[in-house]
């Protein structure tokens, strides 16, 4: 569904990301894990069209994206959930909802859309109306996750879903996350926090200062805790 | 979790989305402007022909700020240049409706032959509008390609090119002396129906799509792009559609006037019109309607003292120059205790329906 070849990104003299290529395939949920620093926010954005590579090639659904707007990408069905939630915190529950939707054109749909995110999740259809700065980190990063799935996009980055948030809530997210895979949606899960990250991964990246060092299936990841430990620090 | 979050399934739930979406936004315009419209009532009315000039000065700075709330309080950059369309406005009807025998005394040496142009005052309008539109789509090409201060010195350029053109160019605008003949065709009731059909313009704006991806692109630039924002360009829509508006400030203000002069169309207009926007609230119309009335009353009542006047037979003396210095404490407060201004987040509709629901239980 998504191949990446040699993507190089810069930040002036600074290498984000050194020739990192991956791929995914549809209903596989891929985790991409690394330290802080190790270029994974710098490919999110990359595969999303906010900022531009350097060099490499973005395959997305047999099309080279490489070169084009995040809005078309997210048209054809590659959205991404900002690392850090980034809620809309003064508006409300229901206008970050409509946003998620922004590149679409059917406000029926988008209707009946919001209506199943509100039955999901109950404590979003109290809030309805209400600035979703007044939602726990945990909800916030629910209706986050929402918000991005009301494109109705077939492959989802999420970006640190875990961050900031306690390892109870954080379960909860990863089971949410799994049963998005189990209805047969493909992810890219960008994580420091790796124990959660591997529990529903078909395939595991590992980045460090911006380059690929390890990939594979989960369970060899965990069988060689020297990996773990070199580039997660545990 | 037992609900499908992926898959599409057609949904009975009523639902608190979209639905009469358009039908509450004109309502809530409505509600903001009641207050205008039982105020302009009032004074037509009751208040003696003094008041009436008052009112005219009120009424265009009401549609003057409710135009800046449009770019400001959606894309919450400063703009300091808004003046400059309200002058255009005003400018391009003295310039396309004055009455021939008029311009003979005051713009004998017109350029492009505009000496010998006498149109009827919509079509004047009409133009003047269109001049408005273009000049606003020029500096919007740069401003919204800007953000911050950036932006908000690009405006004030704007204004100062603008005024400096008014001054100069005295073929065309008598530079600093009064521009006067323009036909008066408007009255106080046209004014109060072209600030309330403002008020709800402006609120329509604010719940549309694009005011509500403009609002969630201020907030959080990053988690905007993300969703395939494009913020410049609704930068750039907010920024016409806030000039219109000052534009047409201008051009009911010139044809209930008659007369008009660079000096109006400068720094103290840009003061005093923010000054209405923040005190009431930038981020919303109600906030921009509130702002005006109360400075508006406000000040008027500061000038009655500071001419002398005689409490409980004590005569105070005359203090000149205290209504600057009151507007400059109230906004320093105002800032101090409520930085969101005085309206806050809400709109006046959603203040009222919060009111009641917490009354019923």
């Amino acid at each position: 569904m998504l191949t990446v070849e040699n993507l190089s990104v810069r930040y002036g003299a600074v290498a984000a990301v050194r020739e990192l290529s991956l791929s995914i395939e549809p209903g596989q949920l891929v985790a991409l894990l690394g330290p802080n620093g190790a270029g994974k926010s710098s490919t999110i954005n990359a595969l999303t069209g906010l900022v531009a590579p350097m060099a490499g090639r973005i395959v997305f659904d047999g099309k080279d994206i490489s070169r084009t707007r995040t809005e078309d990408r997210i048209r054809r069905g590659l959205t991404s959930t900002p690392e850090g939630r980034h809620i809309f915190a003064n508006l409300t529950v229901g206008e970050n909802l409509r946003l998620g939707a922004a590149t679409r054109r059917d406000p029926k749909g988008v209707r009946a859309d919001i209506d199943r995110f509100l039955a999901l999740f109950p404590v979003l259809s109290e809030r309805y109306a209400q600035a979703a700065g007044t939602l726990s980190g945990g909800e916030q990063q629910m209706l986050a996750i929402s918000r991005s799935l009301m494109s109705r996009p077939k492959l989802l980055l999420l970006d640190e879903p875990s961050l900031g948030l306690a390892p109870r809530i954080v379960a909860q997210i990863f089971d949410f996350i799994g049963q998005l895979k189990a209805e047969g949606m493909t992810l890219l899960v960008v994580e420091q926090n790796a124990t959660q990250a591997l529990r529903f991964a078909d395939r595991v990246y590992v980045v460090s200062s911006g380059a690929l060092r390890y990939d594979g299936p989960p369970a060899k990841l965990a069988d060689e805790h020297g990996l773990l430990n070199l580039y997660l620090g545990g | 979790m037992s609900e499908s979050a992926v898959a599409a399934r057609p949904s009975d739930a009523v639902t608190p989305a979209g639905n009469g979406k358009f039908r509450r936004s004109l309502f809530g315009g409505l509600v903001t402007a009641l207050p205008v419209v039982l105020i302009g009532l009032a004074i037509l009315g009751f208040a003696p022909a003094y008041y009436m000039h008052l009112a005219l000065a009120a009424f265009v700075n009401l549609i003057i700020v409710v135009g800046l709330q449009i770019f400001m309080g959606n894309s919450n950059i400063a703009n300091l240049g808004h003046s400059a369309f309200v002058g255009v406005g005003a400018y391009g009807v003295a310039v396309l409706s004055t009455p021939l025998a008029m311009k003979k005394l005051s713009i004998p040496n017109a350029p492009f032959g505009l000496a010998f142009v006498e149109l009827n005052p919509l079509a004047a309008a009409v133009l003047a509008l269109l001049v408005v539109a273009v000049l606003a789509a020029i500096s919007g090409k740069i401003i919204s390609r800007l953000s911050g201060v950036a932006a908000t010195i690009v405006s004030l350029a704007l204004l100062i090119i603008v005024h400096s053109v008014f001054l100069n160019w005295t073929d065309l605008f008598k530079g600093n002396q009064a521009f006067f003949g323009i036909p008066k065709v408007i009255n106080l009731p046209a004014m109060l129906v072209a600030s309330v059909a403002v008020i709800v313009i402006a609120r329509l704006f604010k719940d549309s799509r694009w005011g509500l991806q403009l609002r969630a692109s201020a907030q959080s630039p990053q988690a905007a792009a993300a969703f395939g924002i494009d913020a410049k360009r609704l930068r750039l829509v907010a920024w016409v559609l806030s000039a219109l508006i000052c534009g047409l400030a201008g051009v009911l203000f010139a044809y209930f006037a008659g007369t008009i002069s660079p000096k109006l169309f400068y720094f103290q207009q840009i003061f005093i019109t923010l000054a209405m926007l923040i005190l009431g609230g930038m981020a919303t119309v109600t906030g921009a309607v509130t702002g005006v009335i109360v400075l508006s009353i406000g000040l008027e009542f500061i000038r009655s003292i500071e001419s002398g006047v005689t409490i409980a037979g004590v005569q105070l003396p005359q203090l000149l120059g205290l209504s600057g210095v009151a507007l400059g404490v109230v906004i320093v407060l105002c800032m101090a205790f409520r930085p969101g201004g005085i309206s806050g987040r809400l709109e006046l509709d959603e203040q009222l329906s919060r009111l009641f629901r917490r009354d019923a239980r």
